[in-house]
């Protein structure tokens, strides 16, 4: 599939605010975005303070979905 | 749920619970893991001297990998001393590639390949081939190798071009597909490479050389499986890819807690001169937790100066590496305590349909941009700046005697300065750190293309200054012995790449010229050798006076400003290289070492003053070995 060129000549990643707190540090500061480390793609919920994960959800797919490899 | 992140160490349990969580005695996991890298050396021992295409058997653009099966989730456990920008393709490409060709369907002898960077990152020349490995009816293993096809099709031939506006001007993608079938080659999957490619008659032995490299390993692992044991060869895996994260998790921890922010910049990415690309990279270190997040980095390029987000993984992992665990082996568990954040849509992960093709220089400049962030934090640890660009070259055109010549990779200036350390100087003659291969010796290019390297020498007072100096720039000049077109694709001559650190300097920004032949009807042995001071050549890039001499309050010239170099026989094109940076106050420097770096031409006795405060007395040039230093005057110089 063919995706647009960003408009803004900076990119940032955009970190959505996740209910709960942390189990760590007790922290109410979570955000669920995407990483990338072992094993490829995650969809993560991580504490801002202490960067613990409160979920790590394998994500096969990635950023990009390839048209023909979904025929 | 906390993920657990034991802090426990390997080498802290005993031999019953060793053997308990890896299925062997420590003894045999150690004799294994490094099997699995002895197999992936004999592998690249059969390719190298076998191959027939030049760029891998000359220049080794490739790796060849033992990686884990399914159960393991494909994980990277070996590989020989390769190209280390396949580094982060090679589980997750794998893994791709396996499962959506079906991992039901494969069978013993089977070799697939995939070379779309959108599944396996790089670029469509590097084909990923995977060879199942199996025991007792199932996959213990699979063999990989990660190699540049000489030509995959597209706009230009070898297919280094900057100019690629989208994935379709690359050439040939080809998805996950069985190229060889039992140990039988699938013809009409050759023919799809061979039919698009350019130098097919190359090509086609290099596939039976790569299919028979991963058989080699494919039998040296069932050897191993055989004697060992599957428990034991998989519990080997789960071993190293336990060490490898525990080696850079406590290494990790070495870093004080932070958030911490640095930046490298590509010149333009040869659309126009306007938009300047950015690579920001923030390391946030909390415990035994890092984040690498790429967020306020440029988006994509127009060209095809990008990248994918596995080609983003081989430079965090690896610049990490560099800086704080150089001494063990990497595998996919090096990623284990590492979550690399990169929004979609930037230069370093491009978005369908833009072209990856010029990936190893988003990978060098985002290395160079991590260890510009942990320069403060790693205090005498840190790295100065590396050289920037390979500055690419391509050419073609006709001989005198009507025959066309072309050249890829062979003239530019692909290697630099890198930054000193706390050990020393700096090399002034190496690829990037993700860029492990060779160049192609000169004899070989003067044979195959109408060309001679007329200089390749280092330039003094180029390298960072510092206690211990940065590798120096470098003069290549390449004497065209037929008229020609030439792409030029230096990315690094606008701003400096080799920062210093601790206090060291950076190196100087070099730059690239055409000296045209103005009397091409004299005989070639008469055609002008350029002086290494002359000046009167016409700038293609670099920072510049009006003369075009370098200047660093001068302007950028454009080097895409014409779409292409047409140049005479008899024309000179010359790079200079970036020096890289310099670790520690220059004044601090030993002055034994600066009397010894104006001896042997890396700093002029002018440079030896100005950058180091040693006043050098005598002539280097007619008297290198009777050079003094003016004590006193080096005393009050250095006051
Ligand atoms: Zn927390």
């Amino acid at each position: 599939m063919a995706y647009d060129r960003p408009t803004e000549l900076l990119v940032n990643q955009e970190r959505v605010p996740a209910k709960g707190k942390c189990p760590e540090c007790s922290e109410e500061q979570l955000f669920s975005y995407p990483v990338l480390s072992e094993g490829g793609w995650f969809k993560v919920v991580k504490c801002r303070h202490c960067l613990a994960s409160l979920k790590r959800e394998s994500d096969p797919v990635g950023q990009i979905t390839i048209f023909s490899a979904t025929i | 749920m906390i993920i657990d992140e034991s802090t426990d160490r390997i080498r802290n349990l005993t031999e019953r619970e060793f053997e308990a969580e890896y299925g062997a005695s420590r003894y045999t996991c150690n004799v294994l893991a490094n099997r699995s890298r002895f197999v992936a050396g004999h592998m690249s021992t059969n390719i190298v001297t076998r191959a027939f295409s030049p760029i891998i058997s000359l220049n080794m653009d490739y790796v060849c990998a033992v990686v884990g099966p399914p159960e393991l989730d494909y994980p990277l456990v070996g590989m020989n001393q390769g190209n280390f920008i396949f580094l982060g393709s090679l589980a997750t490409g794998v893994r791709k590639t396996v499962e959506e060709f079906g991992v039901d369907r494969l069978a013993p002898g089977d070799l697939l390949v995939s070379n779309d960077p959108y599944r396996v990152g790089n670029h469509v020349n590097d084909a990923c081939f995977i060879r199942p490995v199996f025991h007792g009816g199932r996959i213990v293993s699979f063999t990989v190798i990660r190699a540049h096809m000489l030509d995959i099709g597209g706009i230009i031939p070898g297919g280094f071009s900057l100019f690629k506006k989208n994935v379709y001007e690359n050439g040939l993608v080809v998805p996950p597909m069985r190229i060889f079938e039992k140990g039988e080659p699938v013809k009409e999957v050759l023919r799809l490479f061979l039919d698009n490619g350019r130098f097919a008659a190359t090509l086609l032995p290099d596939f039976f050389t790569i299919n028979s490299s991963c058989a080699l390993g494919d039998e040296q692992i069932q050897e191993s499986v055989e004697r060992y044991g599957l428990d034991a060869w998989l519990g080997a895996m789960r071993y190293s890819l336990d060490s490898s994260a525990e080696a850079m998790r406590r290494a990790l921890q070495t870093l004080p807690d932070g958030e911490y922010e640095g930046e490298d910049v590509l010149d333009t990415d040869g659309a126009d001169s306007e938009e300047i690309y950015r690579f920001h990279v923030t390391v946030i270190k909390k415990g035994k937790r890092v984040e690498v997040d790429l967020s306020g980095s440029s988006r994509q390029a127009r060209t095809s100066l990008n990248a994918t987000p596995l080609d983003a993984q081989t430079s965090a992992a690896l610049g990490l590496k560099v800086l704080l665990d150089p001494q063990t082996p990497f595998t996919s568990g090096t990623y284990r305590n590492i979550d690399l954040v990169i929004p979609p849509g930037t230069i370093s992960s491009a978005m369908p349909d833009a072209s990856t093709h010029f990936y190893w220089e988003v990978q060098a400049a985002l290395v160079n941009a991590l260890i510009n962030a942990l320069a403060e934090p790693l205090g005498s640890r840190a790295i100065g700046g590396l050289y920037g660009s390979t500055n690419l070259h391509t050419g073609s055109g006709m001989t005198p005697d009507g025959r066309p010549w072309f050249s890829a990779a062979e003239l530019e200036a692909q290697f630099g300065g890198w930054g000193a350390t706390d050990a020393g100087d700096a090399d002034g003659h190496t690829g990037t750190f993700t860029l492990n291969q060779r160049l192609t010796p000169t004899e070989e290019i003067e044979r195959r293309v109408p060309v001679l390297l007329t200089a390749r020498e280092y330039i003094p007072d180029t390298g960072g200054p510092g206690k211990y100096r940065g590798g120096s720039g470098f003069r290549k000049d390449s004497l065209f012995l037929a008229d020609g077109d030439h792409w030029l694709m230096p990315l690094h001559f606008r701003f400096p790449s080799g920062f210093g650190v601790n206090g060291g300097k950076a190196g100087r920004v070099g730059g690239s010229w055409f000296f045209e032949n103005q009397d091409p009807d004299k005989p070639e042995c008469e055609y002008r050798l350029v002086g290494a001071t002359d000046t009167d050549g016409v700038v293609v890039s670099g920072v510049v006076d009006e003369n075009g001499a370098l200047d660093e309050n001068g302007e950028f010239a454009f080097f895409a400003r014409v779409p292409y170099w047409t140049e005479n026989k008899g024309s000179t094109l010359r790079w200079i290289t970036n020096g890289g940076g310099g670790w520690g106050d220059p004044f601090e420097r030993e002055i034994e070492a600066v009397i010894r770096d104006v001896r042997d031409g890396y700093v002029t006795i002018l440079g030896a003053l100005r950058d180091y405060g040693v006043v050098v007395v005598g002539d280097p040039d007619e008297d290198p070995e009777g050079l003094t230093i003016d004590e006193a005057a080096t005393a009050a110089a250095r006051a």
